[in-house]
């Protein structure tokens, strides 16, 4: 009850200090007097009486420091004292404060960039309701449409509605479908279309989330219900931000996506993007919608056609265990009731045996984190030992400036200051050097990050993903700092306060010499080595690997071609529209007709696109419906723009036409596996099942090429003319010799002259798509060189540090050398030798270790495996270098030193 | 005879004065000198009372233990 006013009495103190050390002494001095007094009174002389006065009394400073501790601020008092020192400290060696700062701002900076893409990506929780509740039916690595049977990974929308209405598990379940639509919409008053990155989901997507609208209002299920009559649509704050310019009336504004108006109904908050974590759509459109939104998927009331995300909100008090047992209950009840389904014997078997897994959904979908998750997580290792080889830096400087403090340290222990004390002064003193440099980390992270997410980027966009410094951040930074702090300053302040006072206290070098500190500076010096020999050989493994990456054949030639992407579902042509076959025709025709242009040609794919996928029937062979056939529909001239050789029979040519037999081109991998042995020109097969009405006749075999990856086994492919599918192709490709700007702008005007309205967007080289393909491997090997660089140029300077202060400790010992007649060079190669040696045993220590990690990382290695002898050679020898060049300064001062002034040095 | 420095009163009285259990004022004494003038507030009162009747047991108890010897 009394200790609220108790700390208002010590903070009134504290703020008047003055006052109250004036009122003190005024006391103190009175009393005295007033003794005095009396005891002159009683019969002293003045002198005996003062002095009898004071005796009584007591000593005043002892009272007036002990008063001051009962109020309770000592402890701030004497921290203001050690940051006051501990600044003053550091701007007396300012290069080595400097260096030190650096040294820690690129560490910590590094740590807290690298675990805001971390952070980002895989740890932080949806900006929605109680996202811990949300839950995922299957594991969200699929996207697409399949009609597979049975699948856990993709559902469809009458699933979606019967999941709805028959679990007990959920307070609710939403859909949204798996892949989203990149359409060309025209904003209603506009003359030109803009690209929009759209995400379907179900009326119930919003209210499960538990997100409301910032303006206007959010997707309900009356918008879902009926299919084709709700045009509406969703904003995300950020797109209403930057197309629509914030405009306060954009409720009620239309958006034309396809051939059907939409209204904006509401705007999202804006820190919601989604659940997709790594894509931020920019507007959500109810499922009912899905074939009035290019490019036009049908599956509405399909049973079977499987494309949608399922995601659920688990009751209060249901566990995941129960959740389990009721969604498979219900999957197999829905399942087993659809009516269009074919139970044949295996369908059933894998009905019986078939698990819906359940997967939290709290940070969210995502594939980003799939392909970044491992790299993060390596160099979150790297630039944490690039921290701590920093520290051990540190931990040196701060060992030779207390040696050099040694005599100060002992006369104020003489004095009486407790070890505790002085060794809390300089925690104090590392705590401020890890402060300033946290606060350098912090700007360089800012920076950093925003690299960091642009390298993780595959395209012109960066990603949206929030890298920004916030509040989870800065504890972060907050704890590596502190933790560093301690790391490297707990030996320095043990070690310094350690001291034999008489022997530090008297004169000259004594016993104290190369005893003490030397053993544990050279101790961090070798950990530095090591570390950098894990970090060099790192580095060096995931170089190679890209390279090799970059120099894999993928069987078509990727130099020299232009590719761009159009989109005829935005304006207006249906699927399977003649005048679609004959806008590509023309297209190319033109095109081709360039100067510059030696072949120009339409497919549904090039590379890492993606792919449409099915198992084919092959008169003669068993149906394996595990095997998947990737089908491309193209152009006449794709083989000749892409450079793909013919093996065997033809291409496609103008005489394949919609109307005569249906042909195909097949690699040579499908060739091989399945087709019976013998000239597999001239057979037929169906695309899916026998009696699928798709049956191509085999014109010609083409060599294999790499379709999804550069990792990837060859895959069984084959071709199809556009002239007999009429489908959306949204790829278009040239091949080409000049400048790649000249021709892109007139193939763009090429293209319009044929239709004006036609987008295009995503003009590269072919080059350079296949280059997205391996963007987690470019990070890694870009960004593990530079800190197994910097880690190197870190432990150079640790080892240069090192050998100055040996090299001075040891001068009487070289003078002596020198004036009893040894060689400069002699005393040269002593000191090389030594550094020799330190690099020899870190590197001894580092190469298991090296080892170790190597095999750890093997399999994101390509054409290599861990244990690489040639990297860790060639490590050893950079390091040995680094080491004798930075040791050759100090060694060369060491032969410099003039035996009689040496003699002399104390 | 009891021995106490006379100025180890004072660390006493802050204790005091941050407990809240005297106040403290600036005054004059007789012959216009200046003094500090302590007095006790009610919790201090209250703190002396608990003081006193600690004082006592602990008198209470070594009176036994004389009276026993």
């Amino acid at each position: 009850m009394t200790w609220p006013g108790e700390l208002l009495r010590r903070l009134k103190m504290l703020l008047q200090q003055r006052q109250f050390d004036a009122t003190l002494e005024e006391e103190m001095r009175l009393h005295q007097e007033l003794r005095q007094e009396q005891l002159i009174e009683s019969g002293m002389t003045a002198e005996a009486a003062r002095a009898a006065a004071r005796r009584n009394f007591g000593n005043p400073t002892l009272l007036k420091e002990k008063s001051h501790k009962t109020w309770g601020w000592g402890w701030l008092e004497s921290l203001v004292q050690d940051v006051n020192y501990g600044v003053r400290a550091m701007l007396r060696s300012p290069v080595l404060t400097a260096v030190a700062l650096i040294s820690l701002a690129l560490g910590i900076g590094a740590n807290t960039a690298i675990f805001s893409l971390l952070d980002a990506v895989m740890l932080r929780s949806l900006p929605v309701k109680e996202p811990s509740q949300l839950v995922l039916l299957g594991r969200g690595r699929w996207n697409g449409i399949s009609d597979d049977f049975p699948i856990t990974e993709l559902y469809s929308y009458p699933f979606y509605r019967e999941m709805q209405r028959k679990n007990v598990v959920f307070s609710d379940v939403a859909a949204a479908l798996s892949m989203s639509n990149s359409v060309h919409g025209l904003v209603e008053g506009r003359d030109e279309t803009e690209p929009m990155n759209l995400q379907l989901v179900s009326g119930t997507y919003f209210p499960l989330l538990g997100v409301q609208a910032f303006m206007g209002r959010a997707l309900t299920d009356e918008d879902d219900r009926v299919e084709g009559a709700s045009p509406v649509a969703v904003v995300s704050y950020t797109w209403w931000k930057r197309a629509l310019a914030s405009d306060p009336s954009v409720l009620d504004r239309k958006v034309k996506l396809g051939s059907t108006m939409f209204t904006i109904i509401g705007v999202a908050p804006p820190e919601f993007f989604g659940t997709n974590v790594g894509e931020a759509p920019d507007m959500w459109i109810p499922l009912a919608m899905m074939q009035q939104v290019p490019p036009g998927w049908k599956g509405y009331n399909d049973n079977l056609a499987e494309s949608l995300y399922v995601m659920g909100r688990l009751k209060p008090g249901v566990t995941m265990a129960q959740a389990d047992a009721n969604v498979n209950l219900v999957y197999q009840q829905i399942l087993r009731g659809f009516p269009d389904v074919r139970l044949d014997q295996k369908s059933l078997a894998d009905l019986n045996k078939i698990r819906v897994p359940l997967t939290p959904m709290a940070t969210g979908l995502s594939s980003l984190r799939r392909e970044f998750s491992e790299p993060l997580k390596i160099l979150m290792a790297v630039v944490a030992l690039v921290l701590i080889i920093a520290c051990a830096n540190i931990a040196n400087l701060l060992l030779a400036r207390s040696t050099a403090r040694a005599r100060e340290l002992a006369v104020r222990q003489a004095l009486g200051a407790r070890r505790s004390r002085i060794i809390r002064q300089l925690l104090t003193e590392s705590l401020l050097i890890a402060l300033a440099g946290g606060a350098l980390g912090i700007w360089f992270a800012s920076l950093a990050s925003r690299l960091l997410l642009r390298m993780v980027s595959s395209g012109p966009q960066p990603l949206p993903l929030n890298v920004s410094i916030d509040t989870r951040l800065l504890l972060f930074t907050l704890a590596v700092t502190v933790a560093t702090a301690l790391l490297f300053g707990t030996i320095p302040a043990v070690r310094a306060t350690k001291l034999q006072l008489t022997d530090a206290l008297k004169d000259g070098r004594g016993s104290q010499g190369t005893g003490t500190k030397s053993p544990l500076a050279k101790a961090l010096v070798v950990s530095q080595v090591s570390l950098s020999l894990i970090l060099l050989v790192g580095a060096g493994l995931f170089l190679r690997s890209l390279v090799n990456l970059s120099n894999v054949d993928t069987g078509f030639n990727k130099e020299n071609v232009l590719r761009l992407q159009t989109s005829a579902s935005s304006v207006g042509y249906k699927e399977n529209d003649p005048r679609l076959t004959a806008l590509y025709q023309q297209i190319e025709e033109r095109v081709s007709a360039l100067p510059g242009v030696r072949a120009a040609s339409y497919s549904s794919f090039t590379f890492h696109e993606g792919s449409w996928n099915t198992y084919v029937s092959v008169p003669g062979r068993i149906t394996d419906k595990d095997v998947d056939v990737e089908h491309n529909v193209v152009g006449k001239g794709y083989f000749d723009t892409m450079q793909i050789p013919l093996i065997a029979g033809r291409t496609f040519g103008p005489e394949d036409t919609a109307t005569s037999q249906r042909v195909g081109v097949i690699s040579e991998r499908m060739a091989r596996t399945m087709f019976p042995p013998g000239n597999p020109i001239g057979s037929h097969y169906h695309i899916g099942s026998p009696d699928n009405p798709y049956e191509i006749e085999v014109i010609g075999i083409v060599k294999d090429v790499k379709f999804n990856s550069l990792q990837e086994d060859p895959t069984t492919l084959d071709y199809i003319p556009y002239t007999q599918r009429h489908q959306y192709l949204d790829d278009f490709e040239v091949r080409y010799s000049g400048d790649f700007n000249a021709i892109a702008a007139s193939v763009k005007q090429a293209i319009h002259s044929v239709d004006r309205n036609l987008p295009i967007t995503r003009i590269t080289t072919l080059d350079e798509q296949v280059g997205r393909s391996f963007t987690n491997q470019k990070l890694v090997a870009e960004l593990s060189t530079f800190f197994g660089l910097l880690a190197v140029f870190l432990s150079c300077i640790g080892i240069y540090g090192l050998m100055s202060y040996v090299v001075s400790q040891r001068t009487r010992e070289i003078g002596i050398r020198m004036a009893l007649g040894a060689p400069r060079s002699s005393v040269r190669t002593m000191v090389m030798r030594e550094i020799a040696l330190l690099v020899a045993v870190g590197v001894a220590i580092g190469i298991p270790i090296t080892i170790a990690s190597g095999r750890m990382v093997s399999h994101m290695l390509f054409g290599l495996k861990g244990a690489d002898a040639t990297s860790l050679v060639t490590a050893i020898v950079v390091l040995l270098a680094v080491g004798l060049f930075a040791g050759y300064l100090p060694a060369r001062r060491a032969s410099r030193i003039d035996p009689m002034i040496a003699l002399r040095y104390e | 005879m009891l021995r106490v420095e006379e100025g180890s009163l004072y660390p006493a009285l802050q204790r005091m004065l941050i407990k809240g259990w005297v106040n403290a004022e600036w005054g004059t004494a007789s012959g216009n000198r200046r003094a500090r003038y302590y007095t006790l507030t009610t919790a201090g009162h209250k703190q002396l009372g608990i003081e006193i009747s600690q004082f006592e047991r602990v008198m209470g108890a070594v009176a036994r233990v004389i009276q026993t010897a």
